[in-house]
Parts: structure tokens; C-alpha cells; sequence
């Protein structure tokens, strides 16, 4: 008997929705995947500057290469796990844009409030929505660029930097995927009481932002400075037996 | 004493129900007294420069609630404000955002706050029919007693609400004050509610799951109270229903 | 016109106003409350320190009942309160805490086990029973025998008016907000309701009801400083005065609180000292027990405050900008006491004095607290000139109080009298209809509208705010602590040119709605007949009786002055209020007038205490010896209550003894 009025309660009542508590979850739970596949995202590709030798062994590690015969690896592996993040990337923006001003006048508000009553952590969320705007579009354009062409190596992958100038993309994408990410980890720590420890949070989140930056630029100027080196048509990098 | 110095206060006026008035800002001059708060200040101005100056102060303590505005774009309790906190003595003030203007730096928080309680049900909703006041108490646990306090000490002064810009973008959002009441009556072993009672309530979009955890609530809250930790548990525990 | 009819109207939603509404509604009423201000911003919030009700469950209030509860507010009343209301109050206060925490307020509980007081200085550690756990606790407070007054940390008032309005939000109690009542509605017999301007958009608007309950706070802003909020500026007085029916009961018992912050007023709560503050002078010493060598800090308010007072003339003052102060000393109390059971203090030190009250000691002075008296009720909390008129709380002279009141007896008074005159009321308003004489009402309606019309466009010249701050200062200069006969006839002359004068206010702002001046305007005009009432009653009473001291009348001269003041206002025009006096009937006393304990005793006696103490020896010896504490009060003085307050409190002692409680107690 009264199961069944509560279950009535549910659907009558129009504030509590079970999805807002998956939604808010599942946002959460994407983020911090997301968040937490940059940091090695970022580590796996600034191997380059331990050399092309090193980086090389990750992505034929990354890619399975001790189940394939060469010890080469399958580029698909990279392939399906791009449209697996892609995915996950797109659940993680679906269920964020509940939290975008999509009205004008809630857009002029959070304007307003920001100028009148000026916050940290407030601004800190503003650069992740702006942040999580441009990602929108850059993170899908990066993602089918792996998926339409998979292939990774020293050589490959400067190439894509260098000569067909996938470095404005990485240099727009790398600033925007790190503060927005940062800043999600930091907030989502709180926002669920993983860690009350704000103020030391926070500079976690700042050393981290600081280091991916300088640790992203200069993958991106290695892989630069390897493309122009580099003489067409590209030959993928062999590793010296 | 020695002359104080000139303190310029820069203040928000309209009178919405003047029909030609504008919103604008004004400009006045004081001399400061050792001491002077910006309830010291305001009544100075009304009584010595304009009769029509509209604000609210009741306590002038920092204990009834009635007093916050956006003292140089902090929300904050005016009454217990020092201006010798700003050392260049420009002060401004504007009413608090997210409530329904009455004139000036005066707002209503009251109606606010009577809707919300009346919306979220922020009353005690005892087990027992009230049990009988000539007899011996039931005991509580005196850290319970303790905890329940602690989260009792809001004045619901509106600088939470007025400070979350989720709740400036979204009307119908509760804000901290009504999650940190619910929380209190969550942890208070006398009420009968059960974490469904309270999912009902306020787990949903304008409840603990539309909160983005911006904290201004937390940063501003003239009684240093743990929002952050509050709605934090709450989600867990609204979340946790869900399971 | 408009016209808004209800049963039970209440006027204030301070806690003894909100408790009478929910007394109404409870009883099916239609009930209405105004108030100036949202509910929960009220005055009441502001009280700190705790309400003192006879539960006894600490190990320090154990042996404590509503006999001794009785007996301390008389005593600190200095025998000028009414008795039968001091019974009441005493018998309903456990009562009322216990409703209250069934309503939501977190009481601070009794720890099972050792605790660590400070006491006189000294560190004591009190072994609490393991029965107590839970139950809730009290601290000590000035002038009480035992720990009696309840708590919640150092928010005590906080935590009751929430839960109170919560309880009144529950039970759909509507609460106009930003309404102030200016004159009532009455055919010189009976009240008819309030007419009360819109202070948003400046709309009269008539309220009629059957009954009209006056809980509108005290009267202290006639002062230049005092602990109160600000809108506690005495209009709830000035109304009733304003009927010329009605009667104000001893204004002139005001209380001055110790310790208030210099310059500002802000009170540091007497909790302060009841765990353990000490008061120090410039020299550091801690002189209280040189006055008062039995209770020291903790003697009575009216006695520790002129204590200082005599001290700081004895040039032992700090001196600062503000005139001479001195020290409150709550360092010795430790960090973690004043962090949790002290907060407010804390915030209060740090906001407005810029000091840590752990390591540094507080600039404190007495100053202007409380309002004994207020309009006249009798034991009802009806005005016994005009019928449906009630009073409640410090807006009343229900007169548990006298001339002095206990610290923590105030916040009982709000919630025990309202709990009281509560069912009196709705008694009141089943018993009758309602009355509505439009003719009568459109005439008060009027009278109010001419009275602003006046004000906007007349051609007055006075400024409000001038007026206010020159009463404010004749009743410090003239009407303090210390009075005396040549001051208080010059307050007096003084105060009457004032309220010639704010015959004749103008204002800059011509605003009909929202307009503070205008405000302003209307209160000043009657806040300086409540102030004349208070110079009156002061100049006229040739006695001194708790905080009533007279320089050049010492002693309490019960022969002559054991009575009531009673103030009323027949003529409009006149420039005083016409005082006469209501004989206390000693034979009727429980207590007859005795030694209060501070200082020498030196009263004059008043020639029934011999006899009514013959009579009371007479009646227990008649009694016998198995008769039980209940009898014999019954027997020497009755008081009645409403039957559903009536049966007698439980107390952890009671169970003690019990068999039951027996095996308990073995186990501890």
C-alpha cells in the first residue's frame, strides 16, 4: 500500500525526478574518468621527450603490441578506444549542458552577478563553462582525427603536428582540456565530500594545471621541432635494433 | 579624538515604487568616528543628508539577519562591518541580489524565507504525537544536541543566496539555506522523515543535484557555516536513496 | 477602508507573540499576527544565554523545584512582582522547555560522567549521573540558587524563536510582515483590533478582532545605549497608553546589564560570568567580591551593575573615549569553552572590538537591558482597564519581574507567559464574538490618517530625529542607574518641552509609502510619552527597590512603597501621564518582604510582615508534617492556572527514588 502511493508521489510531484540524481552523478562519474584519462593522456604523449625511442614503446605498448607478432601493435586499438572516449565525452557534455545559461537572461544574470559580487570559485566554474564550450568542438575534432587515422609514432604524429597543422588545434585544445579538467576534478571532490580539504585541494589543482601546461607545450614544440626535421614523404619511425 | 577621515560611499537608490525613478547610484560623504560600522554610517546619512534613505537593521549585532548587503562586492552583514576595513574609504553598497526589491539597499528576505520554509516543510515533524510535557524529557545525544546547533546558527540573512550564481541564473533553485535547513533536519534523530521524505524534496534539479558546488554560499556565510560538508552529505545521502 | 477581520490578532512576533498565536490557533482561532520585521529577525533571537526553568538534571541543579524558582525570582524581584504570576511562570517554565524541545530547539544535554566548570575562579569538575545523560542541561546564571537556566550554546534565543516560528510556519499562522501598528481600536471598555500602516507601500489598514495581544518587546531605544535591538522603541507601551484607558505598570524598572560592550551596546550574555567570567578593573583586580564577598559576579544585575558603577566612580575605571569602562575577564574559561559555548561572544568580540576574547579581556559597562514594566495585564495577561486587550512578554507588565529581573527569566517569560496567556486568550475569544462598529473603526482610521497627513503636509518644523536623540540622552543623563530627586524633575521638565515640541514635527521626505522618516516621525511622538511615564514613576517613587535606586532614598521602604506604578494618559493634550498606585497585599504573599541578600538591610519595613509571617507559621504548623511541598503552598497561597497546566513536573530526582529507578542507579 504504500509503495504504491510513493511511486504515485514520484510521478506527481514535478521537483524530484530520479534522473536529476543519475544525471548529476553520472556527470560527475564521466568527469572524473575523463579527468582522470588526461593525466595519463598527457603523460603517454610527453614521452617523446625522453625521445622517439621512448615514445615509441608506449604507443606499441599502448596499442597491445605483446599480442601481435611484429610487437607492433593494432592502431584499431586506438581506434576503438577514440570512439569509446568520444562517447563518454559526449554523455559527459550532454549531461553538463543542463548546467548551461541557455536562455539569454540567465546568461546576462550570471554576468551581472559575476561583475557585482566577484568570486573565485565562481569564475573558476565560468572558465569551465567557457572551457567546456570550446571543447565541445575541439575534443570531436581531435577524436576523429585518431579515428580516421589512427596511426601514432614519433614520426606519424609529428607529422600531423608539423605538416598537416594539427598544432593550432593542441595549442587551442591543451590550455582549454586542462583547466577544464583541473577544475572539474577539484570541484567534483568537493561536490560529493571526497575531500574537505579545499585549500589544499585547490593548489593540487593549480600545480597540476601549471605542470600539464608545461609538460603539454613542450610535447607540442618537440613534436615540432622533430616535423620540421622530418623530409616528405614521411617514413614511420623505426626503432634501432 | 582627531578629525577622521572622508569615507565616500557610493550607494545603489531607486524607489520602484516612484514611477519615474531609475535605478542609479549616489554619491555621499562622511566623516569616519573611531568604530563606525556601516549601520553607524547609514543612520548618519539618513538622519544628516537624506531622510528617504531606505535600509534595514534590527539588532545591529550581527545575531537577527536583517542587515546583509553587497558592501564592495561582498555580501555581507552591514551592521558589524568596520569601515576602517577599507583602507581607501570608498565604500559601495547595493541591495542583495536574487530578492524582491523594496527601495534602496532594502530587500525582502523575509517573504522569501517564510515561502521557502512553507515549500520545503523546514519545520521539526515529530515521531511522537507531542509527548507529554509534564514528564521527564527523552534524552538526545549531547553531541547530536551539539551537531543540530551548529547548523542551527543561520540567520537566514539571504548572503548565500544571494551569492550563488546558480541561484541567480535559476529561480526556482532552493540555495544553501534550504539545504543546510533540510540537512538539519535530516541529522535530527526527533523527526520522522526518512531520507525518501527528504529525496522527495530536494532530490532533484532545483534540490542538491542542480547545485554546482560554486560555494559562494560557504565563502560568504556571515556564520561560517559548513555548507560545502552539508550538501555534500545530503547528495550522498539523496544519491544514495536512489541505490 | 481596508478591513481585515480575525479572531485572536497578535501584534509582535517575537516568541511570547508567536506563542500566543499558536495557543489561538490550536484552538481552531483564526489568528493573525503583525510584526514590523520577518518572525525570526525579532528581538528574542537576541537573547544568549538560556532560560531558567527548575528541571534539575544537572548535578549542580539537583534539589532545584518550582519552590525555589519561586522564591529566587521573588527575592530578585525585591518583592515587588506578583506573586501569584511568579507561581505560574515557575510551575509552567519546565513545562515550556520541555514543549519547546518537542518543537525542535536542540537544548544543550547532560553529559553522563566528569565535567570541568570553572567555579569562583577555581576549576572544579562535576561528576554528572549517569541518569542525567541526555536530559537537558543548565548553566549558572546571577542571583539563582541553583543551575537552572536551560541553553542551547550561547544561542538560546536563536534556537527558540526558530523552532517557534517553524511551529507557527507548521500550523499555517499567517505573519504580516513590515506592518506597524499605530493606534488601537477601543470604545474605552473593550479592544477591537489595531489600526496599522503598511511600512512598504504606507497603506492604513484596519484590523479588528476579537482579542488584541500586545508582544511588541520593550521599551529600552528611549535610551542612547542599550543591549536592544533597535525597533524595540516602546510603541507596544505607547499604544495601550495612547487609549487613555489602558495602564502602564512600573516603567520605571529599568534594568541595566553589566556587561555590554563600550562603545556599542552589544551584550555580552551573563553566561559569561555564570561559567566562570570574573570582572577586573583598571588595575586588573577583581573587586566583586569586596562588595559582594557571598555571590561576587553572580549577585543580581540591578546589584552587580551599580556595584560597577560605584566602582568606576571610585575613578577604578579604564578610561577610553567613551567615558570609563571595565574589564570582563573570560580568558581563564579556555579557547575551546568559549569556541563552542560562547560563539556569539566570540563574533561579537572580533567584529565589533577587534579582539580575541580568548586572550584578551572585554571593555564592558552597564547598560540599559531590559523593561520590567510595560502595559498592566492581570494574572490573565488581559488589561484590567480594557477588556480583549492582552500584553505578553517584555511588552507586559504581567509582573513576574518587579523591579528587577533574573537573567534567563526573560526568555521564560516570553514562552512560559505566552504559553499561559495563550489559552487565557483563546478562552477569551471562544467566549466572545466579534464586535465590529465600522463607525468606531473609520473614526481611529481617520485620526491616524490625519495624524500623517500632519506630519507630510504640515508645516511643521521639528526634525524626528533631533527630538529622539535628545530624550535619548536626558533618559541617560537623568534616568540611569543611579537616580536621583533634582535629575529625574529635570528629565521631566525636559522630556515635556520635547513632546511640545514634536507637536510640531516636519519632514524633508513626503513620501506616503516607504518612507523612514515618516516612520521615525510617528514612533518619536510616542516614545516620548513612554520615556515622561518612566521619569514620572521614578521621580515620583521616594524609594529605592531593585533597579529603581534613588541616590537620595536608599532604602526600600516597604511601609510606604510596596506597590505598582500604574500610568495612564486620559488627556490627549496633556504633557504628563497621570500615575496612580496599586497596593502589593502582603497578607496574601507566599513570600512576605524580607532581606534580598546584597549589601546591608536596611529596608523599611512595612507593618504586615510580622503579622503575615505569624499567619504562615500558623498554617504549616496547622498542616502537619506529612503534608507534602504542594499542600503547603497550596495552603498559603493558591494560585490558579489553566487545567491543562496544571498536573505537577517530573524530575530525574522523582524517578530516582523511585524502585525502578533503583536497579539504575546500582549500575552507575
Amino acid at each position: 500500500m504504500t509503495d504504491v502511493t510513493r511511486v504515485k508521489k514520484k510521478v506527481s510531484s514535478p521537483l524530484s525526478h530520479p534522473w536529476s540524481a543519475k544525471a548529476d552523478w553520472l556527470q560527475s562519474a564521466t568527469g572524473i574518468l575523463l579527468g582522470l584519462f588526461l593525466l595519463l593522456h598527457m603523460h603517454f604523449e610527453s614521452s617523446i621527450l625522453l625521445g622517439k625511442e621512448a615514445f615509441y614503446q608506449v604507443v606499441q605498448l599502448l596499442e597491445g603490441g605483446i599480442f601481435s607478432s611484429s610487437g607492433h601493435g593494432f592502431p584499431i586499438v586506438t581506434q576503438v578506444f577514440s570512439v569509446f572516449m568520444l562517447l563518454v565525452v559526449m554523455l559527459h557534455a550532454a549531461l553538463a549542458l543542463r548546467r548551461f545559461p541557455t536562455q539569454l537572461g540567465q546568461w546576462r544574470a550570471l554576468r551581472t552577478h559575476m561583475h557585482n559580487i566577484p568570486h573565485r570559485d565562481t569564475h573558476a566554474w565560468f572558465w569551465q563553462l567557457v572551457t567546456g564550450f570550446i571543447l565541445f568542438f575541439l575534443i570531436p575534432a581531435h577524436l576523429f582525427t585518431m579515428i580516421l587515422n589512427p596511426e601514432i609514432g614519433p614520426h606519424l604524429s609529428a607529422e600531423r603536428v608539423y605538416h598537416d597543422n594539427a598544432w593550432l588545434l593542441y595549442a587551442l585544445l591543451l590550455p582549454a582540456v586542462v583547466i577544464h579538467a583541473m577544475i572539474g576534478l577539484y570541484r567534483v571532490a568537493l561536490k560529493w565530500g571526497l575531500s574537505s580539504r579545499r585549500a589544499a585541494l585547490g593548489n593540487v589543482a593549480k600545480i597540476l594545471i601549471i605542470y600539464l601546461l608545461c609538460l603539454g607545450a613542450a610535447s607540442l614544440i618537440t613534436y615540432l621541432f622533430i616535423g620540421s626535421e622530418l623530409g616528405t614523404p614521411i617514413q614511420p619511425f623505426v626503432p634501432k635494433q | 579624538m582627531s578629525q577622521g577621515r572622508q569615507l565616500s560611499f557610493n550607494i545603489f537608490r531607486y524607489d520602484p515604487q516612484e514611477p519615474d525613478d531609475k535605478p542609479k547610484m549616489i554619491r555621499y560623504q562622511l566623516t569616519e568616528t573611531p568604530g563606525m560600522t556601516v549601520f553607524i554610517a547609514l543612520n548618519k546619512l539618513r538622519e544628516e543628508q537624506d531622510t528617504s534613505l531606505q535600509f534595514d537593521f534590527v539588532c545591529r549585532a550581527g545575531i537577527c539577519g536583517s542587515c546583509a548587503m553587497v558592501i564592495n562586492g561582498f555580501p555581507t552583514l552591514a551592521c558589524r562591518t568596520l569601515t576602517a576595513k577599507y583602507p581607501k574609504g570608498d565604500i559601495t553598497l547595493m541591495p542583495l541580489p536574487g530578492f524582491e526589491l523594496i527601495g534602496d539597499l532594502s530587500v525582502n528576505t523575509g517573504k522569501f524565507m517564510r515561502e521557502l520554509a512553507e515549500r520545503l516543510k523546514l519545520w521539526l515533524h515529530p515521531k511522537a504525537n507531542d509527548s507529554d510535557v509534564h514528564r521527564l524529557e527523552d534524552p538526545m545525544d549531547p553531541v547530536e544536541a551539539a551537531r543540530l546547533y551548529e547548523l542551527e546558527r543561520c540567520v537566514e540573512c539571504g548572503v548565500c543566496v544571494s551569492a550563488c550564481a546558480t541561484k541567480q541564473m535559476r529561480d526556482t533553485f532552493v540555495g544553501a539555506v534550504g539545504m543546510m535547513k533540510i540537512a538539519r533536519f535530516e541529522m535530527d534523530s526527533r523527526d520522522a522523515r526518512t531520507a525518501e521524505d527528504f529525496y522527495h524534496v530536494i532530490g532533484n534539479q532545483d534540490g542538491v543535484f542542480g547545485c554546482m558546488t560554486l560555494l559562494g554560499c560557504q565563502d560568504n556565510c556571515p556564520k561560517d557555516l559548513p555548507h560545502m560538508q552539508q550538501i555534500a552529505y545530503l547528495r550522498r545521502k539523496m544519491a544514495m536513496t536512489l541505490i | 477602508m481596508k478591513l481585515i477581520y480575525t479572531d485572536s490578532l497578535v501584534v509582535g512576533a517575537g516568541l511570547a507573540g508567536l506563542r500566543v498565536a499558536i495557543a489561538s490557533k490550536e484552538r481552531g482561532l483564526d489568528t493573525l499576527v503583525l510584526s514590523l520585521i520577518p518572525a525570526k529577525r525579532s528581538h528574542s533571537a537576541a537573547a544568549q544565554g538560556g532560560m531558567q526553568a527548575s528541571l534539575g538534571n544537572t548535578v549542580k541543579g539537583m534539589g532545584d523545584d518550582e519552590d525555589v524558582h519561586f522564591q529566587d525570582t521573588v527575592k530578585g524581584s525585591d518583592w515587588g512582582c506578583d506573586q501569584d504570576v511568579a507561581r505560574m511562570f515557575a510551575h509552567c517554565a519546565p513545562k515550556a522547555v520541555r514543549e519547546l524541545a518537542n518543537w525542535g530547539v536542540p537544548w544543550s544535554r547532560v553529559s553522563a560522567g566528569p565535567r570541568q566548570v570553572i567555579v569562583n575562579a577555581q576549576k572544579v569538575t562535576l561528576q554528572e549521573a549517569q541518569q542525567a545523560h541526555g536530559l537537558i542541561n543548565a548553566r549558572d546564571f546571577g542571583g539563582t540558587k541553583k543551575w537552572r537556566t536551560c541553553y542551547t550554546a550561547d544561542g538560546t534565543g536563536h534556537s527558540l524563536l526558530y523552532a517557534m516560528d517553524n511551529k507557527a510556519i507548521a500550523m499555517d499562522i499567517p505573519v504580516h510582515e513590515r506592518i506597524e501598528a499605530l493606534a488601537l481600536i477601543h470604545d474605552g471598555k473593550r479592544c477591537h483590533g489595531v489600526i496599522a500602516r503598511c511600512l512598504i507601500t504606507g497603506e492604513l489598514r484596519a484590523y479588528v478582532a476579537k482579542s488584541t495581544t500586545i508582544a511588541t518587546g520593550g521599551y529600552g531605544r528611549i535610551y542612547e545605549v542599550s543591549t536592544n535591538a533597535i525597533i524595540c522603541e516602546g510603541i507596544g507601551q505607547a499604544l495601550a497608553l495612547e487609549t487613555g484607558v489602558a495602564k502602564l505598570g512600573n516603567m520605571e524598572a529599568v534594568q541595566f546589564h553589566p556587561t555590554a560592550i563600550v562603545p556599542v551596546g552589544i551584550l555580552t550574555t551573563e553566561g559569561c560570568r555564570g561559567d566562570g567570567g570574573l570582572l577586573r578593573d583598571k588595575d586588573g583586580y577583581r573587586f566583586m567580591p569586596d562588595y559582594e564577598p557571598d555571590k561576587k559576579e553572580l549577585a543580581s544585575r540591578d546589584v552587580v551593575s551599580r556595584r560597577m558603577t560605584e566602582h568606576i566612580r571610585k575613578g577604578k575605571g579604564i578610561d577610553s573615549p567613551y567615558g570609563a569602562h571595565l574589564w570582563l575577564d573570560i580568558t581563564l574559561l579556555g579557547r575551546k569553552h568559549i569556541e563552542t559555548n560562547l560563539r556569539e561572544v566570540q563574533e561579537i568580540c572580533e567584529n565589533f572590538l577587534g579582539i580575541d576574547p580568548a586572550k584578551d579581556w572585554i571593555p564592558v559597562r552597564p547598560t540599559q537591558h531590559y523593561s520590567m514594566g510595560g502595559i498592566r495585564t492581570n494574572a490573565t495577561g488581559e488589561s484590567p482597564q480594557l477588556k480583549g486587550l492582552f500584553s505578553v512578554g517584555e511588552a507586559a507588565c504581567w509582573d513576574m519581574h518587579g523591579f528587577n529581573r533574573l537573567g534567563g527569566n526573560s526568555l521564560a517569560e516570553t514562552v512560559v507567559g505566552g504559553m499561559i496567556i495563550g489559552k487565557y486568550v483563546a478562552d477569551f475569544c471562544e467566549n466572545n464574538s466579534l464586535e465590529i462598529d465600522t463607525q468606531l473603526v473609520e473614526q481611529f482610521m481617520q485620526q491616524v490618517q490625519s495624524e500623517i497627513d500632519v506630519l507630510i503636509e504640515g508645516d511643521g518644523i521639528e526634525s524626528a530625529f533631533t527630538l529622539k536623540h535628545e530624550m535619548q540622552r536626558i533618559m541617560m543623563d537623568y534616568v540611569g542607574i543611579f537616580r536621583n530627586g533634582p535629575e529625574l524633575d529635570k528629565a521631566v521638565a525636559e522630556l515635556k518641552v520635547l513632546l511640545e515640541r514634536s507637536r510640531k514635527l516636519g519632514l524633508k521626505c513626503k513620501k506616503r509609502h516607504a518612507n523612514p522618516e515618516l516612520v521615525e516621525a510617528l514612533r518619536v511622538k510616542r516614545m516620548l510619552k513612554v520615556a515622561l511615564t518612566v521619569a514620572c514613576g521614578a521621580a515620583a517613587r521616594t524609594e529605592s527597590r531593585g533597579a529603581h535606586a534613588r541616590e537620595d532614598f536608599p532604602q526600600r521602604n516597604d511601609r510606604d512603597w510596596l506597590n505598582r506604578t500604574l500610568a495612564s494618559w486620559p488627556d490627549p493634550d496633556a504633557l504628563e501621564p497621570v500615575l496612580n498606585y496599586e497596593a502589593l497585599d502582603v497578607m496574601k504573599m507566599e513570600l512576605p518582604p524580607g532581606y534580598r541578600g546584597y549589601g546591608i538591610n536596611n529596608a523599611i519595613a512595612h507593618p504586615d510582615t510580622a503579622k503575615r509571617e505569624q499567619q504562615i507559621t500558623e498554617i504549616l504548623a496547622e498542616l502537619g508534617d506529612d503534608a507534602d511541598r504542594y499542600q503547603r503552598q497550596r495552603a498559603i497561597m493558591p494560585f490558579e492556572l489553566p487545567e491543562s497546566l496544571q498536573p505537577n513536573n517530573e524530575r530525574l530526582s522523582d524517578t530516582l527514588t523511585s524502585p525502578s529507578a533503583n536497579a539504575l542507579g546500582e549500575k552507575s
